[in-house]
C-alpha cells in the first residue's frame, strides 16, 4: 500500500482539478450546505465524486483515477471517503468542505477493495472490505486516520465476498455483508462460484476482529446474496439481496436483525418483490422517520418499508434506479441517467450516495 | 403505515423525493425506449440455434476426434500419429475459443470452464500439478473418472498442450502406452466428456435454448425481453473485456509510458503449441459470428444502425491483424511490424469495446451503458 501523492493522482486521472466552483453551483451552495456525496461517470468518460445538495444540484466535483462505489463518512473528523468499484485499487479520503486536500490510497499487495467502508465511531479508523483473493476469504483492512490512513492493520470479515459493512453505535461491532460470490481479480468481476454460494451476515467486534456472530443463509436460499446493509435508531442491522438463482423465483431481498436474533426476511408483497427484480442495488435507513428505502436498477424501482410494521409505505418507479439516502423525511434517489431527487444532471449517478452528516 | 404515510402527505413532504413520481405499486417495468423487443425472441432463436448449439455440437466432435487420435497415438506412437494429435488440438483450440465466449449458462456450471480450460495460470500452480503428475507417474491421472477428481487445473486444454509440447514430450514418438501417453489420453477423455456434457445441456429442449428463446414471467433465466437482449450483450461486452484483460495485455501491455512493453511472452495463452494468436482471433471472430448470426442489429431503432457497420470494420481489423501475427509469441512482440499489430489490436478492443458498451447499450436503452448497469 502506499500514499499518492495529489499531483501525481491527478496526473493519473488525466483530470484538472476544478476548485473554482461554477456560478450555479456557487448559488446552490449558499442555499444549501453539502448533504451528499456520491460517485458518478462523466460525460468524456472520466470518474469522479460529487458533493451535492438537498435538492440534488451539484457543488463540488472532485477527479478519481477510476470508477468508485461506495462512499462513507465520519460525523466527528469531517471526512468522506469513495471506494472504488470491485476489483479497485484506491480510496480517496476527502473533505466535503474543500478544506483539507484528498488522500488516495491503494490497497495492499495481494488484496483489492470490495467498494465499501465506514469509519469508526470516533473516526480516527477506516474499515475497508477487501479480498485477499490468493486465501478466497474476505478482510476488513483497517487504516489510521491520524497517520494519512496507512494501513496498520487487518482482519477476516469472516466469510467470502464481503462487500457493504455498517457499524454498531457504540462502535464496537461491525455488521458485515459477506455476499458468499468468489471472485479474482484475474477473472474480474466473473462470479466464479455460482453454484456453491456461501452468503451470510457476520457481527465482527471492532476491537479484536473476532466473530461474534454469524448468520448463515438458509438453505433454500444459498443463492441469496447478502450484499448491502445499514443499521436503525435501535440498532436493528437492515440487509439488502441480489438473488442469483433462477430468474422466476420470489425469493425475499431484505431483511433484518438484532443482535443474538435470528435473521427476519422482509415479507414484501409479491408486486414489489417482482419490481425489484430479485436484485436490490442499494439499501439505507431513514432513522428519524423509522423507514427503510431499496434501490433496484434491474427493476427500476424505489421502494419505501417501514421499519416497524415491514409494510410498503411507498413504490416508485425510477428506470435506472441507483443510489438512496436518508433525507430530511423519507429518502433522497439517484439514477444511472443522472437523476438526483427532482434535479438532473449530465452523468451518470453510481450505485450510492453517503449522506454527509446525520439527521 | 396509512397513518404514516397521510402524515407525511398532510405535512406537505416528499417522502421520496423522484421526478415523476408513480404512486402506483402495479407500475409496469421501465420501458427501455431503444430497444426493438419485439426483435428479441428472433435474436435470442437465432443466437441459440445458429451460434451457440453448433459450437458445442463442433466442440464435442473436436473432442472426439481428439480422444481417438490420443488413444491411437499410444498405441502406434509415431511422429505422424502425434502430429494427428497435436493438428486436433488445434482444432479443439479453434472450437472453444469460439465458444467459450459464451460465459454463461451450463459453462459456469459444475466447474465445467476450469476444467476445459484453467487459465491465467499466474503462479504456475497449474503447471507444477502437471508436472507432479508426470514425475510421479500418478496413474490415477490416465483414466478420465479418476483425473476428474484432480485439480482443474491437470485436467483441461492447458494440461494436454504441456503433454503434447512441454519439456520431454518427445517420449510420445517412441514409447508405446507409455504413462505421459495415457494422461494425455485420460484428459482428452476428459475434454470430451466436459464437451458432450454441455452439448446435451444445449440440445433439452425444454432446458436452456427454451429458456433463451422465450423471455418470461415464468422464465428461469429472462424474466423479459429487455433481460434476455441485455445478457447477449453483456456475452459481447465481457467477452472484449477478458479477452483484452485476460489474454492480451498480461502477455503485452501496448505501449506504456510511451514505450513499447517489453512483454512476458511466457504469459500468453497456448505459446507452447503456437496457438496465442490463432486463439485471440477465433475468439474476436466468434464475438463477429455471434453478433451477425444473432442478426443483433434487429435490437436497434433504425436510426441508430449505422453502428453495426462500424463494429463489424473494428472486430474484423482485430481479427486481420492477429491472423498476421505468425511469429512465436516472443519473437512477435521484438518484432517491429508484429508488435505494430499488437498495439493496433489493443487500440481497436478498446475502441471497439466502447462502441458495444456504449453506443450499442445505449441505444437499447441502457442510459449509462451496459457496463455501468451491471451493478454490484
Amino acid at each position: 500500500m502506499g500514499l499518492i501523492d495529489r499531483r501525481d493522482f491527478l496526473t493519473m486521472a488525466g483530470a484538472v482539478w476544478a476548485a473554482a466552483l461554477a456560478p450555479r453551483a456557487t448559488f446552490a451552495l449558499s442555499r444549501s450546505a453539502a448533504l451528499y456525496a456520491s460517485a458518478f461517470r462523466a460525460p468524456d468518460g472520466s470518474y469522479g465524486v460529487a458533493t451535492l445538495t438537498e435538492e440534488g444540484e451539484i457543488i463540488a466535483r472532485e477527479p478519481l483515477p477510476a470508477r468508485a462505489h461506495g462512499l462513507t463518512y465520519s460525523p466527528i473528523t469531517h471526512r468522506a471517503v469513495a471506494f472504488a468499484r470491485r476489483p479497485g485499487t484506491y480510496a480517496m479520503i476527502f473533505a466535503p468542505d474543500n478544506s483539507v486536500e484528498p488522500i488516495v490510497i491503494t490497497s495492499a499487495d495481494g488484496r483489492h477493495f470490495y467498494g465499501h467502508g465506514c469509519f469508526s465511531a470516533d473516526g480516527r479508523l477506516l474499515y475497508a472490505t477487501e479480498n485477499d483473493f490468493a486465501g478466497n476469504r474476505g478482510m476488513i483492512g483497517v487504516y489510521d486516520g491520524t497517520n494519512d490512513f496507512t494501513r496498520i492493520g487487518e482482519f477476516p470479515s469472516h466469510g467470502i465476498g464481503p462487500h457493504d459493512m455498517t457499524l454498531s453505535a457504540d462502535g464496537r461491532m461491525l455488521a458485515v455483508a459477506n455476499g458468499g460470490i468468489e471472485t479474482h481479480p484475474d477473472f474480474g468481476r466473473t462470479k466464479l462460484n455460482l453454484d456453491h454460494m456461501e452468503p451470510s451476515l457476520a457481527l465482527v467486534d471492532t476491537q479484536t476482529g473476532a466473530l461474534i456472530e454469524r448468520h448463515a443463509m438458509p438453505d433454500n436460499l444459498r443463492q441469496l446474496s447478502t450484499r448491502h446493509v445499514d443499521i436503525d435508531a435501535d440498532g436493528r442491522i437492515w440487509f439488502a439481496c441480489q438473488y442469483e438463482g433462477a430468474r422466476n423465483d420470489l425469493p425475499p431481498l431484505a431483511g433484518s436483525f438484532a443482535r443474538g436474533e435470528d435473521i427476519r426476511f422482509l415479507a414484501l408483497p409479491e408486486e414489489t418483490t417482482l419490481a425489484l427484480a430479485n436484485y436490490v442495488g442499494a439499501i439505507a435507513v431513514n432513522r428519524q422517520d423509522g423507514l427503510v428505502g431499496l434501490t433496484s436498477p434491474k427493476g427500476g424501482t424505489a421502494v419505501t418499508v417501514d421499519a416497524k410494521t415491514g409494510q410498503v409505505v411507498r413504490q416508485d418507479s425510477l428506470a435506472d434506479a441507483a443510489g438512496i439516502a436518508a433525507a430530511a423525511h423519507g429518502f433522497i434517489a439517484s439514477s444511472y441517467s443522472g437523476q438526483f431527487g427532482d434535479a438532473q444532471s449530465k452523468v451518470a449517478w453510481d450505485q450510492h450516495i453517503v449522506r454527509l452528516g446525520t439527521l | 403505515m396509512r397513518h404514516r404515510l397521510s402524515l407525511f402527505l398532510s405535512l406537505g413532504l416528499a417522502l421520496l423525493s423522484l421526478p415523476a413520481m408513480a404512486e402506483d405499486v402495479d407500475e409496469a417495468a421501465p420501458v427501455s425506449a431503444g430497444l426493438k423487443l419485439e426483435a428479441v425472441p428472433s435474436v435470442m432463436q437465432k443466437a441459440v440455434d445458429d451460434f451457440i448449439r453448433p459450437g458445442y455440437r463442433d466442440l464435442m466432435e473436436g473432442t472426439e476426434s481428439l480422444a481417438e487420435a490420443a488413444h491411437v497415438l499410444c498405441n502406434k506412437p509415431s511422429e505422424e500419429t502425434l502430429g494427428d494429435v497435436q493438428m486436433t488440438f488445434d482444432e479443439v483450440v479453434q472450437q472453444w475459443s469460439t465458444i467459450e465466449i459464451v460465459r454463461v449458462g451450463p459453462v459456469i456450471e459444475g466447474n465445467r470452464f476450469e476444467r476445459f480450460l484453467f487459465f491465467p495460470d499466474r503462479k504456475s500452480t497449474g503447471l507444477k500439478q502437471v508436472q507432479r503428475i508426470l514425475a510421479t507417474n500418478d496413474e490415477t491421472a490416465t483414466a478420465a473418472e479418476t483425473l476428474k477428481g484432480k485439480s482443474v487445473a491437470a485436467q483441461g486444454l492447458g494440461a494436454l498442450e504441456y503433454v503434447l509440447y512441454g519439456t520431454g514430450a518427445e517420449v510420445l514418438t517412441s514409447e508405446k502406452n507409455g504413462f505421459r501417453c495415457r494422461y494425455g489420453a485420460a484428459i482428452a477423455d476428459n475434454l470430451k466428456s466436459v464437451a458432450a456434457e454441455l452439448h446435451a445441456e444445449w440440445e433439452k429442449p425444454d432446458g436452456i435454448q427454451a429458456a433463451w428463446k422465450t423471455p418470461g414471467p415464468d422464465n428461469p433465466v429472462y424474466r423479459d425481453g429487455r433481460e434476455a437482449a441485455t445478457e447477449l450483450l453483456g456475452i459481447l461486452v465481457h467477452g472484449v473485456e477478458s479477452i483484452r484483460d485476460q489474454r492480451l495485455r498480461p502477455f503485452y501491455a501496448g505501449i506504456v509510458k510511451g514505450e513499447p512493453d517489453k512483454g512476458h511472452p511466457k504469459l500468453a495463452i497456448y505459446w507452447r503449441s503456437g496457438n496465442t494468436m490463432p486463439a485471440l482471433s477465433a475468439n474476436f471472430m466468434a464475438l463477429q459470428t455471434l453478433f451477425n448470426t444473432a442478426d443483433m442489429q434487429a435490437l436497434l431503432p433504425d436510426d441508430r444502425r449505422s453502428m453495426v457497420r462500424a463494429i463489424n470494420y473494428v472486430l474484423q481489423a482485430i481479427v486481420d491483424d492477429a491472423d498476421q501475427i505468425d511469429l512465436p509469441i516472443d519473437e512477435a512482440i521484438k518484432d517491429e511490424e508484429q508488435r505494430g499489430r499488437l498495439n493496433r489490436i489493443l487500440q481497436n478492443t478498446n475502441d471497439v469495446l466502447q462502441r458495444l458498451n456504449l453506443d450499442f447499450g445505449g441505444a437499447i436503452g441502457l442510459g449509462a451503458g451496459f457496463s455501468f448497469a451491471d451493478g454490484d
